[in-house]
């Protein structure tokens, strides 16, 4: 709905013959409210707007380029620059390498860890997975579920209530085995559960993890800042995944996550499978924040 | 909890409050005070009547470029506080109806008229065409079992919240089992069985890839053989867009005829969450809502944007992990904390 509410604003602007300062402020606010809608921080919408504004009164396109079209590159620009032009992927570099995965309850950690070791087990690493969350119940099983039909060992033990022991007993345990990779799922948590947050600082100092994942929910609203601000000054995030991106949501929150922690957006869920895990692609998350399509 | 949202409400309150007294002075500036007194005597002594020339001269009606600044500045608040876009366009129309062409005496409260206004425009946002007393409807239901079916979006906290509520039941006298319809999402049943294991009560489960409506139904079978006073059925997560999902579930609806729909929401949820309520809404009448993880720092939003949307009740909100973590919910209570004083 939105996103057609931009494209007729767009043609709008195509129709006129001159592009004055108006109707540059109008379109400019039209971009403000579908990244509004798609629940991009309030604040990086004031700033990203204020910043295309300010290119399209001053700029003047190229030959052959209409205003309009130049309006619509700059608010690409300045979005996709945001977000990191580039696809930046998951290195493998030390053997064992280990990765942390940390978020919100319900936030898809458990479900991505799946799908982030069968993705790495398809090109080639052997995969091991340790369960730290002693907290839901059903964690360790529901990674076994998971895991159990590729072969994919699972570590964890549902009775143990220590999760700083498990998460260390479990790198330990698969660095023995010789594995490539190493994947620590820990439990849900949010900034105003210090105790879990102090309990993750914790995990992360007693396996010294090469990378820390936070994984996103693709849905979260204005929050999102102020979560992601605060796993981050408890572990150094390294990557995002973005999750649950199959469904309305167009995942501005995952935006201001970039913007808290400074850390770049790997990968993203698009489904329940084991399969539906995709590299991340700046263009066409850009198209879905703008409600546009792919361009 | 609300902290942020009230401190927003009572920033307009007082800015559109000092927009007034402006022009009260420019009123007031021509007039001597002893002038002043005799007027508003007299204009006391016609009130009733048609008001006198000086009782017009001493109220100021608010003007819509009064409050439009303000209403600006609450519109992003209201966005930063988790509202959605519609919603809050929605509330800004209520708050312009109830306060454009409003006179206001001088010297009576204005900030009191103001605020009266705004707690009134998102009361209106909030109250819900009709109200559920779940207890209530429990007891009065004649043939038990009384049958709840749990929808919402994945990870929102369905599974947690029935727990919770089976908790919260028991507590209150009733006996209650739960169905284990999510039989896709994996560890789904396990973590089912260990919540009610800790409650105290008891799971109907089949095996994951069972339909689910045949779970839900022989959990009310087994309820009604045993005199159960409720039957909570959890169900998988599904994606609004997720059509088969969506069919599943209208499946269990029709094959349960629930007594009651409840959507579960995350209160972190932006604009997302608005859309989810909607189609589900669209799929399986929703009867009532509970928002979860409002703990998170959550700024409430989406409470007044999803009641907004779909227009029924939220009855409880989660706020921890725990099983006592489940609170009733009424609007009032609602604005009363985001008004009220800490």
């Amino acid at each position: 709905k939105l996103g057609q509410a931009l494209n007729s604003a767009l043609k709008k602007l195509a129709r006129s013959s001159t592009v004055d300062e108006a109707t540059i402020k109008e379109i400019v606010r039209d971009i403000q409210r579908a990244l509004l809608q798609a629940d991009v921080n309030v604040k990086l919408v004031l700033q990203l707007t204020k910043q295309i504004q300010k290119r399209a009164l001053e700029e003047e396109p190229p030959a052959g380029v209409s205003k309009k079209e130049h309006i619509i590159k700059i608010v690409y620009e300045e979005l996709t620059k945001f977000l990191g032009t580039e696809a930046k992927p998951l290195e493998i570099k030390h053997k064992p390498t280990v990765i942390l995965t940390v978020g919100i309850q319900g936030s898809g950690k458990t479900t991505s860890v799946a799908k982030l070791a069968r993705y790495l087990q398809k090109r080639g690493y052997k995969v091991g997975v340790v369960c730290s969350d002693t907290w839901r119940p059903g964690a360790y099983y529901q990674l076994r579920q998971l895991l159990d039909p590729f072969g994919i060992e699972v570590f964890g033990d549902p009775e143990e209530k220590d999760a700083v022991k498990l998460a260390r007993e479990g790198v330990e345990h698969f660095r023995e085995k010789g594995v490539d990779v190493i994947i620590v799922d820990s439990a849900g948590r949010h900034k105003e559960e210090k105790g879990l947050i102090e309990e993750m600082r914790q995990i992360s100092e007693a396996i010294k993890p090469h990378e820390v994942i936070l994984v996103i929910d693709g849905t979260i609203g204005q929050q999102a800042y102020n979560q992601a601000m605060a796993f981050k000054e408890a572990t150094p995030i390294g990557s995002i995944i973005v999750t649950k991106l199959d469904g309305s949501a167009k995942g501005g929150g995952a935006l201001s996550a970039v913007a808290a922690t400074g850390a770049p957006i790997k990968f993203i869920g698009t489904g329940e499978r084991i399969d539906d895990l995709e590299p991340f692609d700046p263009k066409r998350f850009v198209s879905r924040l703008l409600g546009l399509g792919d361009i | 909890m609300f902290g942020k949202l009230r401190e927003k409400l009572k920033k307009f309150t007082k800015q559109v409050e000092e927009k007034i007294e402006e022009e009260e002075k420019a009123v007031e500036a021509p007039m001597a005070g002893e002038e002043i007194q005799k007027a508003v005597q007299e204009s006391t002594e016609t009130e009733g009547e048609k008001p006198g020339f000086l009782g017009r001269l001493l109220q100021v009606e608010i003007k819509e470029k009064d409050i439009e600044d303000a209403l600006d500045e609450l519109e992003i608040e209201l966005l930063e506080a988790d509202v959605a876009l519609e919603t809050v366009e929605a509330l800004r129309e209520k708050i312009k109806e109830k306060l454009v062409g409003r006179k206001v005496r001088i010297g009576t409260n204005k900030g009191k008229i103001i605020e009266e206004a705004l707690k009134e425009a998102i009361l209106e946002i909030l109250t819900p065409e009709k109200k559920i007393d779940l207890l209530q409807m429990i007891k009065s239901k004649e043939d038990k079992p009384f049958v709840i079916a749990f929808v919402g979006f994945n990870g929102s906290g369905k599974t947690t919240t029935i727990a919770k509520l089976a908790h919260w039941l028991k507590k209150n006298g009733f006996s209650v089992v739960i169905a284990a319809s999510d039989t896709f999402r994996a560890g789904a049943i396990e973590q089912l069985e260990e919540h009610a294991k800790r409650v105290g009560v008891k799971v109907i489960k089949h095996d994951y890839g069972a339909d689910p409506a045949a779970v839900a139904y022989d959990a009310i079978q087994h309820a009604k053989a045993r005199g159960i006073d409720v039957v909570l059925i959890d169900t998988a997560g599904r994606n609004e867009l997720n059509r088969n999902l969506m069919d599943e579930m209208k499946k269990i609806a029709r094959v349960t005829k629930p007594d009651l729909v409840i959507f579960v929401g995350d209160s972190l949820g932006g604009n997302a969450v608005v859309e989810q309520a909607k189609q589900f809404n669209e799929a399986v009448r929703i009867d009532g809502v509970i928002l979860t993880k409002l703990d998170a720092d959550a700024r409430g939003g989406a409470a007044l944007s999803i009641s907004h949307a779909i227009g029924a009740p939220i009855l409880f909100v989660g706020v921890g992990q725990g099983y006592e973590d489940l609170r009733p919910f009424d609007e009032k209570w609602f604005v009363e904390r985001i008004f009220g004083e800490d």
